[in-house]
């Protein structure tokens, strides 16, 4: 049986105290942050902490994916706030090596990561929030099943400006 | 020019007080109250206290009201702003009229008006987020005729009483209130 955890391109796996340098790289870099509700610069000691809240439980359930080929960590991203009756989760991905945002690597991550909501977790809902300036990611959620919910009109303000925020879903029988 | 910002035309905002536990820890048990809130367990009298005891010095972090009657003083529910970003300038906004004899006669409305009006004049906020199940028509009503719009529709997001609920997503930007 293969791991529910493995993709074609990547693996999903636990975070560990040596993803630090990695970490403190990825979230101070405004050209990754950017997509995310990161707003602040972030000590490594900040890092240090989360990286320590430990192995991916149900209401956190945080992973560094990295490369089959190589083992090398590409991202982070979790499944968070799940309620067990509800069976509905957000997500949150963030991809920090700039040269494997496209390329497929990003599309595998959420099918894998999906499957593990859905198959691991019994989760019957994921839900996510996207930016209406980053087309590249909506269309990844759209390629693996996710739906358009609506706009939070003005739900978040950056860099000056109001935005608009994407509520997208995606329930279980629904992933491609 | 200034004006009372605690207060509608029926109704007055006022801190959750000790005295209001009896009355809150009913209508939140009463699960025709409750039915289309996010309350799902039985809430006891200790956890009640321990609400209003945290709830006692409303703060732009969380703002959550006793609702009472204008006319004489009688508290008819509650309803509250948390979950608030200073970033975004944004609140989610809970309500619950638990007095059924207050159900149909603009309390609820009157109530969301001042609320929001409260949010926005007092607050600063720039966006009031809520959110609403499938089925319940008559508070739906009420938020779209003070000016909600549904932003969003969460399929399946809520599971309650043997099946899944979709979930709307209202939102009220500043300037949209209308009647405030």
């Amino acid at each position: 049986m293969k791991s529910p955890y493995e993709g074609d391109r990547i693996r999903l796996r636990a975070r560990e105290s040596t993803d630090l340098e990695l970490m403190y790289r990825w979230i101070n870099d405004w050209e990754t942050v950017q997509y995310i509700a990161s707003r602040y610069p972030r000590s490594r000691k900040d890092e240090q902490d989360w990286l320590e809240k430990g192995d991916p439980v149900y209401g956190e359930a945080a992973f560094i994916a990295e490369t089959l080929e190589g083992d090398r960590p590409i991202g982070w991203l979790g499944l968070h706030y799940g309620s067990p009756e509800d069976r509905c989760v957000g997500l949150g991905i963030s991809i920090g090596e700039a040269e494997f945002r496209d390329g497929g690597y990003g599309t595998d991550i959420m099918r894998t990561v999906c499957r593990v909501a859905f198959d691991v977790m019994n989760l019957n809902r994921i839900e996510l929030t996207v930016y209406d300036w980053n087309p590249r990611a909506i269309r990844v959620y759209e390629k693996v099943g996710f739906q358009h919910e609506g706009i939070l009109r003005d739900g978040m303000f950056r860099a000056g400006k109001w935005h608009n925020l994407v509520l997208m879903g995606l329930l279980r029988g629904e992933l491609k | 020019m200034s004006y009372n910002p605690w207060q509608g035309q029926l109704i007055r905002l006022r801190v959750r007080e000790p005295e209001d536990e009896p009355l809150l820890h009913r209508w939140f048990n009463d699960v025709e109250v409750t039915q289309h809130l996010s309350v799902r367990y039985p809430v006891s009298h200790r956890s009640e206290r321990a609400f209003i005891e945290r709830m006692s010095s409303p703060s732009f972090a969380t703002s959550e009201f006793a609702v009472e009657t204008l006319a004489d003083g009688r508290l008819i529910g509650g309803a509250g702003l948390f979950d608030t970003n200073p970033e975004n300038r944004s609140a989610m906004l809970g309500i619950a009229i638990g007095d059924k004899n207050y159900w149909n006669g603009g309390y609820g409305t009157d109530t969301m008006r001042a609320l929001c009006r409260f949010g926005f004049d007092m607050m600063n906020l720039h966006r009031i987020q809520l959110d609403v199940y499938d089925g319940n028509d008559r508070a739906r009503h009420v938020y779209e005729k003070i000016g909600f719009r549904v932003d969003a529709v969460r399929r399946q997001a809520v599971y309650k009483f043997g099946r899944y609920v979709d979930v709307y997503v209202m939102g009220l930007l500043e300037g949209e209130l209308i009647g405030g």
